[in-house]
């Protein structure tokens, strides 16, 4: 890219540039909007125009809300209700335990701290999926299932989250808190005037993480709520898709929002949810 | 450096409800996994069977075919979704005017939830879907995509891949931040190209980025269970049937808990012996602290 190069050359190799970017960002951005323009069309029209193939398919031609007034209807905005507050309070408690742990690594020596720390690393490397199974006997022996609780409480710990916030908190200078000290501040104090303050960027990372792990959460909330009266998005989404097979615009319409709600926060917070996880890798 | 004295109490409370959890809802449903493979429920009473469920499962086709399964699927889906994402975010990090706006769109899966990009990708992937029509549009006759034999592991590599690079990328480019500039600089002064750039440069300061992405990513593919659930359950003729599908339907469909747990076990040892050795080959002598 820094090659001496006449004028013409760098059009043509912007021009490139721009070629390969966008036909990757289509890959990208096809599936999404294919689902987008089909939610917006009658259920008869949703795969008008595919063959033979025009760009046609690729625009809502006749636009209608059918399929979305059809989904709530059919309840889906008591469940959209539901995700959301398994997904906040999640985040809520999880901001609070998991940033105090991480606050009590990087800020205290004490016996046995590595393998503590290690087992957390550990435990965040090791996938959900993995003790799914066997979490759904633990549940049943609190005698949780098909209860709110057996989908929050689990997720609340997150060793990731932990290991940002400890991350984090290592970082700041320790004067700050040797200061505070002298002036005869309690850590309590130190840890909610100066800490949490200073660690707003990953306060946002970490309520990103929670939020969208359990929004995207299916295989748990599947196995820990056998009588599904409490239905998460996810679960009623896959349930949707095969009970209604051929609704294909109100599957859109369900999928289209399931997207667009974690999207809509990941965007504008980008640069946060981006700064954070790169670092855990770095350092993971 | 001095560190003040630790106020014990502080850090107990601070530590307790993390730790808790961790152990609640991490480690003892992994205890329990191991204790419940060793049991039978017979009329609604567990039966200790020693090692029973393991030495069955030893001789038994449908498990072993599902092994090769969850292989092949691994060997591809790693490094194919690895270099995806290392290409990616060697774009992700060029500095041009517009280069914000495919930025943000490279990011657009990471929002898509897996059962989402599932169902979207399913309807598209359908006998008169968008994907048979584009191709179409070159004389290619429409491909049964999820229904053959011989394609749907391979579709629904593509399906995850497809949801899972951006992510993946989001930690190679925090890897390339690291690098220092004036490496390149000094590179590009000794007339290196490119691709050497790439090879001899990058890829080997990357090597500790590119180790956490590996094995977080061959676990969660490893583990790899709501695409097969909602688009092929195993099927056609067992050719997507992966080993943490085979448990569940051991499980909850064929309320075998005993064989269920021990497939799981059999899966986590697996996944923990292939992690271990991802460490001792590829850190290095530098290694992690």
């Amino acid at each position: 890219m820094s090659l001496p190069s006449t004028p013409g050359r760098r059009i043509f190799s912007l021009g490139w540039r721009h070629l390969v970017y966008a036909a990757i960002a289509f890959v990208f951005v096809l599936p999404l909007w294919w689902a987008i323009v089909s939610s917006l069309r009658p259920n008869a029209e949703v795969f008008a125009d595919i063959f033979p193939f025009t760009a046609k398919a690729l625009l809502p031609s006749p636009v209608t809300f059918e399929a979305y007034i059809g989904i709530f209807e059919r309840g889906f905005g008591a469940i959209i209700a539901n995700t959301m507050l398994v997904a906040l309070v999640t985040m809520a408690a999880g901001l609070v335990v998991n940033g105090a742990a991480g606050f009590a690594f990087a800020m205290f020596d004490f016996k046995g701290k590595r393998i503590v720390l290690t087992a957390i690393i550990i435990s965040f490397m090791l996938p959900f999926e993995a003790i799914a199974l066997p979490l759904y006997t633990v549940t049943r022996q609190l005698g949780w299932l098909d209860t709110v609780a057996a989908l929050v409480v689990p997720s609340i710990a997150n060793g990731l989250a932990v290991f940002l916030f400890y991350q984090f908190f290592s970082q700041v200078p320790r004067d700050y808190a040797e200061a505070a000290r002298l002036d005869g501040v309690g850590w309590l104090d130190i840890l909610l005037r100066i800490y949490v303050p200073l660690s707003l960027p990953t306060c946002i990372s970490a309520a990103l993480l929670l939020f969208i792990f359990q929004w995207e959460a299916f295989l748990w909330p599947l196995l820990a709520m056998p009588s599904q009266q409490f239905k998460v998005i996810q679960v009623g989404m896959a349930a949707f898709q095969q009970q209604y097979q051929t609704i294909w615009n109100q599957l859109f319409a369900v999928s289209v929002i399931t997207a667009l709600i974690p999207i809509a926060l990941l965007l504008p917070l980008q640069r946060y949810y981006v700064q954070g996880l790169a670092g855990a890798g770095i350092k993971g | 450096m001095t560190r003040s004295r630790s106020p014990v109490l502080l850090i107990a409370a601070l530590l307790a409800p993390a730790l808790i959890g961790l152990v609640v809802f991490r480690l003892y449903p992994i205890a329990l996994a191991v204790s419940d493979s060793f049991f039978n429920v017979l009329r609604g009473q567990p039966v200790f069977v020693g090692l029973d469920n393991y030495l069955s499962l030893l001789a038994d086709s449908t498990f072993w075919k599902s092994m090769q399964v969850t292989f092949w699927f691994n060997l591809l889906i790693n490094p194919i979704q690895i270099a995806l994402a290392l290409g990616l975010a060697l774009l992700y990090v060029q500095q041009f005017r517009g280069v914000t706006l495919y930025r943000i769109l490279f990011l657009i899966p990471i929002g898509v939830s897996l059962p989402t990009a599932v169902i979207i990708w399913r309807i598209m992937l359908s006998q008169d879907g968008l994907v048979n029509g584009v191709l179409g549009i070159a004389g290619i006759p429409a491909q049964p995509w999820l229904t053959s034999e011989a394609l749907a592991l391979y579709s629904i590599i593509a399906i995850a891949t497809w949801k899972g690079i951006s992510y993946w990328m989001i930690f190679i480019i925090g890897g390339l931040q690291t690098i220092a500039p004036e490496i390149y600089d000094a590179a590009r002064l000794d007339g290196v190209r490119p691709w050497q750039r790439l090879v001899f440069i990058t890829i080997p300061l990357l090597r500790p980025t590119l180790l956490f992405v590996l094995v977080a990513d061959v676990s969660i593919n490893f583990l790899l269970f709501a695409p097969i659930f909602m688009l092929t359950q195993g099927g056609p003729a067992d050719s997507t049937n992966v080993l943490m599908y085979e448990a569940y339907k051991s499980g909850f469909i064929f309320g075998d808990m005993g064989r269920a747990m021990a497939i799981i076990v059999v899966v986590v040892a697996i996944l923990l012996v292939i992690v271990g050795l991802q460490f001792k080959l590829l850190a290095g002598r530098e290694a992690r602290p």
